[in-house]
């Protein structure tokens, strides 16, 4: 079994009166388990050049075993340098928050089928605020994905 | 201006052939500017515990109304249990983003979008005795002379449990503490739950908001997976 880890640290001398140095690492597991994460669709590093919304990981099957209470991790990262340049971050159509350049997210995907029928069934959608392009980094460490047969 | 970071580092030497060493610091800044946040709700922890399963309710960690939308906020959630299959179900408004399990935590940014707070307003006229009252929200407004300017700045100074009021001369200004559907105004001029004892005063509903609230799409709700005691911890960053 594969051993992988995610550390976070918060710091700030002066955001607050006190000291922030907040810290926490975690070894990612397998939905109710104590065994490691096996399964990743690699790094993607993208140069996004539309304000079109975006399915970041756009194969998986609805119904499959993805869907199934599994643990999966995403990682998103805005590599733009301009501090104007958005991207607004969705969860089945749903904004859940704007990354601007140099920020980043670590979340947790349930993949839930959409109660909505839409059949978005919980994707990660993008969309850059410019298109004039954007750099844009993303990932998945997760367990029970199936692709679709081909056609 | 304040200087706040978050660093993250994902490492493995085993998932894959090469080795997996990332790691990448944020300074979190204002929407749109390298202007630092100055912020937060400082680190929170608090434990859910319910009387049976089916007890269990969602918790609202951070209402979308009381923060400004579209800004640049981050959130920080951790799931600080030790039994490995106990997790909180992390939701945005009724999106469930996922799962974190014993010891897992999570970082992301979020809009802050609200939904509709309910409004309506209270015109104190007619003729009012002292020792009238008005009645809304559990909460009992005593005429203290027979001015509709004087009962309705008494009825303003109320502390509500779910309304903030407004006065000017004789109208009070409800509106809603937090954005949802409740229907407590259901048209313009119907409200539910007011009781005037007045032989020939008036507190006349208007100004109700058309369609009456929306919930917010954004509010940040968890869900523990067992009611026996689960403990969480949470920080908002925000502008």
């Amino acid at each position: 079994m594969a051993t992988t880890t995610a550390s976070i640290t918060l710091a700030s001398s002066d955001l607050l009166t006190d000291e922030l140095s907040l810290s926490a690492t975690k070894t990612l597991h397998k939905a109710g388990s104590t065994v490691g994460l096996d399964q990743t669709t690699g790094m993607t590093k993208a140069y996004l050049t539309a304000t079109t919304q975006v399915d970041i990981f756009p194969t998986l099957i609805e119904g499959s075993l993805a869907f199934a209470g599994k643990s999966s991790w995403v990682y998103i990262s805005n590599e733009s340098e301009d501090e104007t340049e958005y991207v607004i971050v969705k969860v089945s159509g749903n904004v859940i928050g704007k990354l601007y350049a140099g920020d980043f997210l670590w979340m947790p995907w349930s993949m839930a089928e959409d109660a909505d029928s839409d059949n978005k069934h919980a994707d990660i959608q993008l969309t850059p605020s410019v298109a004039t392009g954007m750099w844009l980094q993303w990932c998945m460490v997760n367990e029970g994905t199936e692709y679709p047969t081909s056609v | 201006m304040a200087t706040t970071t978050a660093t993250i580092t994902l490492s493995s030497s085993d998932l894959l052939s090469d080795e997996l060493a990332l790691s990448t610091t944020a300074t979190l800044t204002t929407a749109g500017t390298s202007t630092g946040v100055t912020q937060a709700s400082g680190l929170s922890r608090k434990t859910l515990t319910y009387g049976s399963a089916a007890a269990i309710v969602h918790t609202a960690l951070y209402r979308a109304g009381d923060y400004t939308a579209d800004k640049a906020n981050k959130v920080y959630i951790k799931n600080t249990s030790t039994a490995a299959t106990e997790y909180f179900t992390i939701k945005v408004g009724d999106e469930a983003l996922g799962r974190l399990y014993a010891g897992d935590w999570t970082f992301f940014p979020w809009s802050a979008t609200s939904g509709t707070k309910e409004t309506f307003a209270v015109t104190i006229a007619g003729t009012w005795a002292a020792g009238e009252t008005w009645e809304f929200d559990g909460i009992t407004t005593t005429a203290a002379n027979t001015t509709a300017a004087d009962i309705a700045a008494q009825v303003s100074a109320q502390v509500y449990p779910n309304w903030t009021t407004t006065v000017s001369s004789a109208v009070v200004t409800f509106v809603a503490r937090y954005a949802a559907s409740d229907g407590v105004i259901t048209s313009n001029t119907a409200i539910t739950g007011d009781t005037l004892t007045s032989s020939s005063g008036t507190a006349a509903i208007s100004g109700g908001t058309a369609g009456a609230g929306s919930s917010s799409t954004s509010d940040i709700t968890i869900i523990p997976s067992v009611h026996t005691g689960m403990t969480y911890e949470a920080m908002l960053i925000h502008e």
